[in-house]
């Protein structure tokens, strides 16, 4: 049936992207899917959530184009799939120490 | 098919004018639609000559735009700092024009040899850098780390200063990386890609704003018809002690 289902749906496939980033290497996977695609499913179909060196991939936020969203969003065609890594710094301190250099210019 | 092809059609036949088009309908739309038509095509053949940085250095927000102001004549062939002196060369060639040192104004000749790199430890997630790239270059998300993909990174330096915390520098290109004249297509498509991405987005937002307005019309009608019940209701009850 799903074999079936997949060669009537030939005619409507979409191409996505599922991206995972680090600075020294980026992966990059494309992928042809069912025009009913979700983000669940591009995740599923990637190899890189599942790979070895991105083992904690799994606990990544996840969104298309810089906005976060639920793994049942229906895909479009074109959609780029990222996998977000925590920031390193915190946002806070980060802050604080940029307005104490600022005041110590002053 | 072919029978239809040498007869003519009962619609054309009738629409056939009985005099030749007058000078004036020639002159109104013929050359108006061809001269379009042609002022596109130029701007096309002029776009395939440019970087496809997007740095808008040439004072346009794009390679595209910049080819239609050279179409139209408002804009000058020397204005691309990444194209350099062999950008000019090409465009002068292409425009029938005489060459000319690059315009001081938009920077001085930079080929395209580097790429951004974002210093992890001090990134605050801003997503400053990812709005300004105009080819899609970097991936994050508010509040998330944000990381170049070095590939598709076109050199054109518009997220450097929107970082507040400057923690993006510009690194040599890595020779592994495919030749920037290989990169210059897939940079036009990621850049119109984008226009269209937040084209359709922008107008999705205003769709549903002015669903909002249209609900908040409607909620106000229904208090309207709520408060109307009410007087009713008032109405009723004070009538009814006096029967």
């Amino acid at each position: 049936m799903q074999a079936r289902a997949a060669f009537l749906n030939v005619r409507s496939m979409i191409e996505v992207q599922v991206v995972l980033a680090w600075p020294a290497e980026q992966m990059i996977q494309s992928l042809s899917l069912p025009e009913s695609a979700t983000v669940a499913d591009a995740l599923a179909a990637a190899n890189i959530a599942k790979d070895s060196t991105a083992g904690e991939a799994a606990s990544f936020k996840v969104g298309i184009f810089g906005r976060l969203v639920e793994l049942d969003q229906p895909l479009n065609d074109g959609d780029r799939v990222e996998l977000y890594r925590p920031l390193i710094a915190d946002p806070k301190s980060s802050r604080r120490r940029r307005v104490a250099i600022e005041r110590r210019r002053r | 098919m072919l029978k239809l092809a040498t007869v003519p059609s009962v619609s054309s036949m009738r629409d056939k004018p009985s005099q030749p088009p007058s000078r004036s309908q020639l002159l109104d739309k013929a050359p108006d639609n061809a001269s379009v038509q042609h002022a596109n095509s130029l701007a096309a053949r002029i776009d395939a000559l440019l970087p496809q940085t997007q740095c808008a250095r040439c004072g346009y927000p794009g390679c595209r735009p910049y080819a239609e102001a050279l179409a139209n004549g408002s804009a000058d062939i020397n204005q691309c700092p990444p194209g350099g002196e062999a950008t000019i060369e090409a465009l002068a060639a292409l425009l029938g024009v005489a060459t000319k040192p690059l315009n001081p104004a938009n920077g001085v000749e930079a080929a395209i040899f580097s790429v951004a790199l974002i210093a992890e430890q001090d990134c605050i997630g801003c997503f400053k850098c990812v709005l300004a790239c105009p080819v899609d270059a970097i991936v994050g998300a508010p509040k998330l780390m944000h990381t170049v993909i070095a590939a598709q990174c076109s050199s054109c330096d518009l997220c450097l200063p929107v970082c507040p915390v400057d923690c993006i520098t510009m690194i040599p290109r890595s020779n592994a990386l495919p030749e920037p004249s290989v990169m210059a297509p897939r940079w036009r498509s990621l850049f119109d890609a984008q226009q269209q991405r937040r084209a359709r987005d922008e107008a999705a937002l205003e769709s549903a704003r002015r669903q909002q307005r249209v609900d908040a019309l409607k909620t106000r009608a229904s208090d309207i018809n709520i408060q109307a019940s009410i007087e009713r209701a008032r109405a009723r009850r004070s009538i009814k002690p006096a029967s």
